[in-house]
């Protein structure tokens, strides 16, 4: 799971993580964001280990680091054929590390590599900034995207309007890049509306985990 | 959606808040967790016409790059936090005495020396007393949202081109960090003449921009005219919200994202039968001591809450002059929630007997 930083990738991985572990799995989730420790998915370590998730970090001492720390168990869960959910740090940079995996992601064959778009955040709004991101995270991780996850969001601002439009948006994209629509990713309380229908074989549902409630409470 | 919104990261909505400003140049050396707007300037710049980004090779040259940009009759910045900004002193004072408008932008992160990379409130003396050599003062504005950085952004502009002065912008790295949605400012169209500016002088006296000022008269005429100028600042630029002061007998204070956490505190305390009101100052230079004093009538004592060990608690002092007693109650390292600030606010009105 990559993308911009802000996109929302370590909320999707957080509760793809937690969907799969209810739906059966036992998924590792590695939180890999090496770039910044502010709002990362370690955040949500308690949820995700009450579900019974291996979470793979930075180790305590470096967590509130910003130096590249890999957990060391992570090549011996890759080759292990484990099922695992990496959490890739914002941009290029944070791909880097997909670069030094790449071999052992590839060599394992079965892999999936998404990017997450929010249509509304900077530098995601045109498909000349998407094209650069896709590239840019391509060349530094060295493996293929095979899917997009749209995450059309403003957060509290968010409505079903904006969800609709933003995805439109984003499959725009996805078409122009020939890659396919994974998940359409909406906060649980717009699950069921009507306007999302159309895409109910792609809907994902989320949960905010890495968000403090206050935020949105005392605009 | 009824007005178009983004979502934005702090450091972002400032940057482009900058560009909204007409800002042309940004000199800077990245950290965490300010590296965002380096980043985000850098990926803008290019592309608009007249604009430099430039990464210097360490912070004493950006700012001397802001300095000599500005003297050209620039808008300019930088940003860094707490150990880049002590590296820039020495420029920003230059600045001071060339009276070179400029904004500084301090995302804080926890010190003293290199310290951590987490949320700080402790860069408030270096912020607000000069932090450079010399008798010079600077407004510094402390936003509390995604939307402030950009609007405060652009007030700094304005404040700086104004006052001929650096501005300071000054957020707790997680403003830097987290996400809002906002609304996008229309472009500044706008600006005020500098004709002090070094633009060549074809057809008029030279203009000389100096520090070095080696006569004693020339040195204190200098001295009292800046002085003079942080006079009116402080008549005219005072800014701060206050929220249920009314009838308030604990007065609460707190600035940036923690004065955001205050007010909803404030509130839960207010249901639950204590007396309590907020003031966030938003400029911490010039500090809004009228404000605080003006409570005075019904408030019987004062609580700063703090990212640091108490530093505005000296503010509040100097405001309130002995009359009433000033507590701290201060976390170090991250925001602390509403719930604990609830808690402190309430178990200083019962000990005060509130």
């Amino acid at each position: 799971m990559a993308g911009a930083y802000g996109s929302g990738k370590s909320e999707v991985a957080v509760n793809y993580a937690l969907a799969r572990a209810a739906a059966g799995h036992a998924p590792v989730l590695a939180d890999l964001d090496l770039v910044n420790p502010y709002f990362a998915s370690r955040d949500a370590a308690a949820e995700i280990e009450a579900a019974g998730i291996r979470l793979l970090a930075p180790r305590p001492d470096l967590a509130y680091g910003d130096v590249p720390s890999l957990p060391p168990e992570i090549l011996g869960i890759i080759n292990n054929r484990q099922e695992m959910i990496i959490d890739v740090a914002g941009d290029e940079f944070g791909a880097l590390v997909l670069g030094y995996l790449s071999s052992h992601l590839m060599a394992r064959g079965d892999y999936e590599f998404w990017l997450v778009v929010n249509p509304f955040r900077p530098f995601a709004g045109d498909l000349e900034s998407i094209t650069a991101t896709k590239t840019l995270i391509e060349e530094a991780a060295r493996m293929s995207l095979t899917g997009i996850v749209s995450n059309p969001n403003l957060l509290e601002a968010t409505d079903i309007e904006a969800i609709c439009e933003g995805h439109a948006r984003v499959g725009e994209y996805a078409q122009a890049l020939g890659l396919p629509i994974k998940m359409l990713a909406v906060e649980e309380k717009f699950f069921s509306r009507i306007e999302l229908q159309a895409w109910i074989g792609q809907l994902f549902p989320l949960r905010l985990y890495l968000r403090p409630d206050w935020i949105s409470d005392s605009r | 959606m009824s007005q178009k919104k983004v979502l934005m990261k702090g450091n972002e909505a400032l940057a482009e808040g900058a560009l909204i400003a007409g800002c042309q140049g940004f000199f800077g050396y990245p950290i965490t967790p300010s590296s965002e707007i380096a980043e985000y300037m850098a990926r803008k710049m290019p592309k608009i016409p007249g604009c430099l980004f430039f990464q210097a090779e360490s912070e004493l040259a950006a700012i001397n790059m802001v300095y000599g940009t500005s003297a050209i009759g620039k808008r300019v910045m930088t940003a860094s936090s707490g150990p880049g900004i002590s590296l820039k002193q020495e420029g920003i004072s230059f600045c001071a005495e060339g009276e070179l408008p400029c904004l500084v932008v301090n995302i804080s992160r926890g010190g003293p020396g290199l310290g951590g990379i987490q949320p700080s409130q402790a860069d408030y003396f270096q912020a607000t007393r000069g932090g450079g050599h010399g008798d010079y003062r600077i407004p510094v504005l402390a936003p509390a949202s995604v939307q402030e950085m950009m609007d405060f952004a652009i007030l700094s502009f304005e404040l700086a081109d104004k006052y001929r002065t650096p501005v300071m912008i000054m957020g707790e790295g997680t403003l830097g960090q987290m996400m809002e949605p906002i609304i996008i400012r229309d472009k500044v169209t706008e600006f005020v003449d500098k004709p002090w500016a070094l633009t060549g002088c074809a057809g008029r006296e030279p203009n000389i921009m100096n520090t070095l000022v080696l006569p004693q008269d020339r040195l204190e005429e200098r001295n009292r005219m800046r002085q003079a100028k942080f006079d009116i600042m402080e008549q005219n630029e005072k800014r701060w919200e206050t929220f249920m002061t009314e009838d308030a007998e604990l007065l609460v204070m707190a600035y940036g994202l923690l004065g955001r956490v205050a007010r909803r505190s404030v509130s839960v305390a207010r249901e639950q039968g204590y007396k309590v009101g907020l003031i966030r100052p938003i400029s911490l230079w010039p500090f809004p001591d009228i404000a605080v004093q003006e409570t005075l009538g019904t408030v019987k004592h004062i609580l700063s809450l703090e990212i640091s060990m108490g530093q505005m608690i000296e503010d509040i002092r100097l405001a309130v002059a002995g009359k009433v007693p000033v507590s701290l109650y201060s976390r170090i390292g991250f925001v602390p929630n509403p719930e604990e600030i609830t808690d402190a606010i309430i178990e200083t009105a019962q000990r005060e007997g509130l």
